[in-house]
């Protein structure tokens, strides 16, 4: 196996900053080879996307296509922070209610026609009306000063503003202002990414070639992230649709596919002598929770979802869920990054303390009743989850019942207060788009815990509306204390992936979307 | 004949419209929407509401319902909510696909089946007959899935001659087309390969020991001309009922072997419907493989009267 960029599993709490850091350095050190230009890419993942049209879904299938024909105005950097890109900077005023962004100038769209922050606007109101994700519902008015200046205005001071607009989940991209007239799915694929659209054939693939007008970004010298200067080396990028996982990796090895989007953990593992292929672990990419719905009988009792969070034996269910490809972190953020809380009620995480279990347990006056965990048979982390923690929960004289359905079953139960007591989720996209997608989901109505905590709400509530960072810092610590203490979920733990292509790929480094930019064939 | 096939084709409309109403609302009896296939798995209820309200999902199922019937009867299938367009026009698109990897397993399983289960009676009690009957029970006994993964290590990865997946159009490329086509058609042809060799032998079996075959024999025809104009066209009303039912099982393990070699067709639509809740399509979908069905039953029942001239549809 030829790792270039191998950012280990198990490792304990180190730094994602620093493994970045680390592996920019072997990238560094790695033999230098001189960039191609040339050559066609076939990518295959194993889902199609529910939409090309980006802004309106929040599917990993979608954001790994539209991220290479789109620009959003911020982004994302290698470690996640927000970064500028379509952007080159921005002011806020001291009370936080005006957003003034300076555009690039000459950027081409991929019909020839420069973009403006007419564009910009456009882009950002046919959001608020098709848009995956509720952000725009903060913005008051907006206003386009002249070609490179876009003025946003909200109602009230958001201090996650900029990071729920340069999520990758749903992105906001800027298209042109004459298709954001168009409803959802009816547009023209037409962005101002390195990559231009040529054909989407469903159930089969999406082709793009190398956009030769692209402008890349020049106050960088180098890709950060889905920002930076982004250089196409390859004519076209296909990514096809293969559902079955044996038969992606066959087309990898077979040089039918270059990049994969994942590859199973055993098969990067059994792989790792094979020198045609390259295997790249990303750690974290998620992390597994085991979340209980604190409206019904019998986990609605607090001591009892103490009782079950003090028995799990977290890191036999990671080993087990992930193939190995794990590690072991209490944080509700990823360490290194802000909103990390330290050690801030460790000693709750990954317990396996049976006594206290059983102490716990006869002290909620537990009799027996049914505990019916929730999972789905479409990830393997869950469904191996949901089993594992079955059993220990067995051990301690818990009657567990494990209901396994579809992903869309068990999805839409989940946000019912009946039917289930607890249910298995990894959760990707949200921590690493900070704190605020991960405290929405268990606070307000529609908590996914199904019950409101003041608690939770008011560090929502702190975390939207405070401007000091220090202040929305605490109010996640609050956050954090508080699922903790009452129970309300089990971190089990960290996951990674793998990603993997063709040995003559080279430049390729993993990130939350197989990039093609500034790869190339050797 | 004619009054014959005029009846029939009435006769499917209740059934087509059965197939529909069942599937509309065992659709609707499953939990689960499209609202959580378009979100990330941590989408908020609110994000989902939003999706649900952009797809009018959020009215009442019956009103959902009238709705659909009423396109029907206009000849429209409605729109996917996933793939930006038409269903009949999804479907359109990907029926070459299916159509052409049904029917090429069909020719081969019919073709490489009946061959087989005629040398089997022919060379009946040898090791011949063992031997085809082993592997037809093999054929019958392994998963075609499992199959196709060997299928694709075996001439993919290892022998290199022939594409992992994907689909290559045949106004593309017809050698592209054939190479696509080959490992899933031979795969999706192996089982019905063996249930038509043993109906085949044992019918032909059946037919081989009757008193003209042995008149035929003893006025001295050849050994081929006994087997294959005599015997095996008296043999071959079983085997043609057979293939009907098989022309179903296909286009049922077509959805399968679409999934295993990522082919775009209409099997894999509907499991990405159904896996997605794309309703439209799923009713659209299940509509089109029932009329199929039905419709292939239909010209069975005509074949019957072309191979035995005993049966005379307008006798009745």
């Amino acid at each position: 196996m030829t790792t270039t960029f191998a950012l280990l599993g198990r490792r304990g709490p180190a730094l994602s900053a620093l493994t970045l850091g680390l592996a920019a350095l072997a990238l560094a050190s790695a033999p230098v080879h001189a960039q191609k230009r040339g050559g066609d890419i076939v990518m295959a993942q194993q889902a199609q996307p529910p939409s090309i049209d980006g802004m309106t879904t929040t599917a990993q299938a979608a954001r790994n296509i539209s991220l290479h024909i789109w620009e959003m105005i911020v982004t994302r950097d290698e470690n996640a922070n927000v970064i500028g890109d379509l952007a080159t900077k921005w002011d806020i005023s001291p009370d936080g209610l005006t957003y003034t962004f300076t555009l690039r100038e000459g950027v081409k769209f991929h019909n020839g026609k420069t973009m403006t922050s007419a564009d910009a606007k456009a882009s950002l109101e046919r959001y608020a009306k098709v848009g995956a994700s509720p952000f725009m519902k903060a913005v008051d008015s907006m206003a386009t000063p002249d070609a490179k200046t876009l003025v946003i205005k909200l109602k009230n001071p958001v201090p996650g503003f900029l990071e729920q607009m340069s999520s990758p989940r749903a992105p906001a991209v800027v298209i042109p202002a004459e298709e954001a007239g168009k409803e959802a799915n009816k547009i023209e694929i037409i962005g101002t990414g390195p990559f231009q659209f040529v054909e989407y054939r469903p159930d089969s693939h999406v082709r793009l070639k190398r956009f030769d007008g692209y402008v890349a970004n020049t106050n960088f010298q180098k890709p950060d992230g889905f920002s930076g200067k982004k250089t196409a080396y390859v004519d076209t990028i296909t990514i096809r649709f293969v559902p079955e996982g044996g038969a992606r990796t066959a087309g990898l090895q077979s040089g039918d596919f270059h990049v994969l989007e994942h590859m199973p953990t055993p098969t990067a593992k059994r792989l790792a002598n094979d020198k045609s292929v390259k295997v790249f672990e990303a750690m974290p990419w998620a992390y597994q929770t085991f979340i209980f719905n604190a409206s019904l009988p019998p986990t609605n009792n607090a001591k009892l979802r103490q009782a079950i969070m003090a028995a799990i034996d977290a890191e036999e269910a990671m080993a087990i869920s992930t193939d190995g490809s794990y590690r072991m972190t209490h944080g509700w953020q990823h360490p290194g990054t802000p909103y990390f809380q330290g050690d801030l009620r460790k000693e709750l995480y990954n317990q396996k303390n049976t006594d206290k279990a059983k102490k716990l347990l006869q002290e909620s006056g537990y009799k027996g009743e049914e505990l019916l965990i929730l999972t789905d048979s479409a990830f393997k982390n869950h469904n191996d989850t949901a089993v594992t923690i079955g059993e220990q929960l067995k051990k301690i004289g818990i009657k567990v019942n494990i209901k396994v359905t579809d992903w869309p079953t068990a999805t839409t139960t989940s946000t019912k207060k009946e039917g289930w007591n607890a249910w298995t989720l990894m959760m990707g996209i949200e921590p690493y788009e900070g704190p605020y997608n991960v405290v929405s989901f268990f606070a307000g109505p529609g908590a996914r815990m199904q019950v409101q905590d003041p608690v939770i709400d008011a560090a929502f509530d702190k975390l939207n509306n405070s401007l000091k960072l220090e202040d929305r810092q605490a109010a996640f610590g609050e956050f954090q204390k508080r699922v903790y203490d009452e129970a309300y979920v089990v971190k089990v733990g960290d996951v990674g992936i793998y990603q993997a292509t063709r040995g003559n790929i080279q430049g390729y480094r993993p990130y939350r979307i197989p990039r093609m930019w500034d790869i190339w064939i050797e | 004949m004619l009054r014959f096939l005029v009846h029939r084709l009435f006769s499917a409309v209740p059934v087509l419209f059965i197939v529909s109403l069942v599937s509309f609302l065992l659709i609707w009896l499953v939990p689960g929407d499209v609202a959580s296939t378009i979100a990330d798995p941590g989408a908020s209820a609110e994000e989902l509401q939003r999706i649900r309200m952009r797809l009018n999902l959020d009215k009442p199922w019956h009103l959902q319902m009238l709705h659909w019937y009423g396109n029907l009867v206009q000849g429209d299938l409605g729109q996917s909510f996933l793939l930006n367009r038409g269903v009949g026009q999804a479907i359109v698109e990907r029926l070459p696909v299916t159509l052409s990897l049904t029917a090429i397993a069909l020719t081969l399983s019919l073709l490489l089946g009946v061959l087989s289960g005629v040398i089997a009676s022919v060379r009946h009690g040898t090791w011949l007959d063992q031997s085809f009957m082993t592997l037809a029970l093999l054929g019958l006994s392994i998963p075609d899935f499992w199959l196709g993964l060997v299928g694709i290590y075996v001439f993919a990865v290892a022998l290199g001659w022939l594409p992992s997946s994907g689909f290559v159009p045949i106004d593309q490329s017809f050698v592209g087309w054939a190479r696509s086509m080959a490992l899933p058609a031979l795969t999706l042809a192996t089982t019905q390969m063996g249930l038509l060799a043993r109906i085949t032998r044992s019918s032909m079996l059946e037919v081989l020991r009757q008193d003209f075959v042995r008149t035929a024999r003893a006025k001295g025809l050849p050994g081929f001309k006994v087997v294959g104009k005599h015997a095996l066209t008296n043999a071959l009303i079983p085997v043609i009922t057979v293939a009907g039912v098989v022309v179903g099982i296909l286009l049922g393990g077509a959805v399968v072997i679409e999934q295993v070699f990522a082919l775009p067709g209409v099997g894999r639509l509907i499991i990405g419907a159904v896996l997605r809740r794309d309703y439209p399509v799923i009713q659209g979908g299940l509509l089109l493989l029932a009329s199929i069905y039905v419709f292939v039953n239909i010209a069975v029942d005509l074949l019957y009267a072309y191979v035995d001239p005993r049966v005379r549809y307008d006798d009745r």
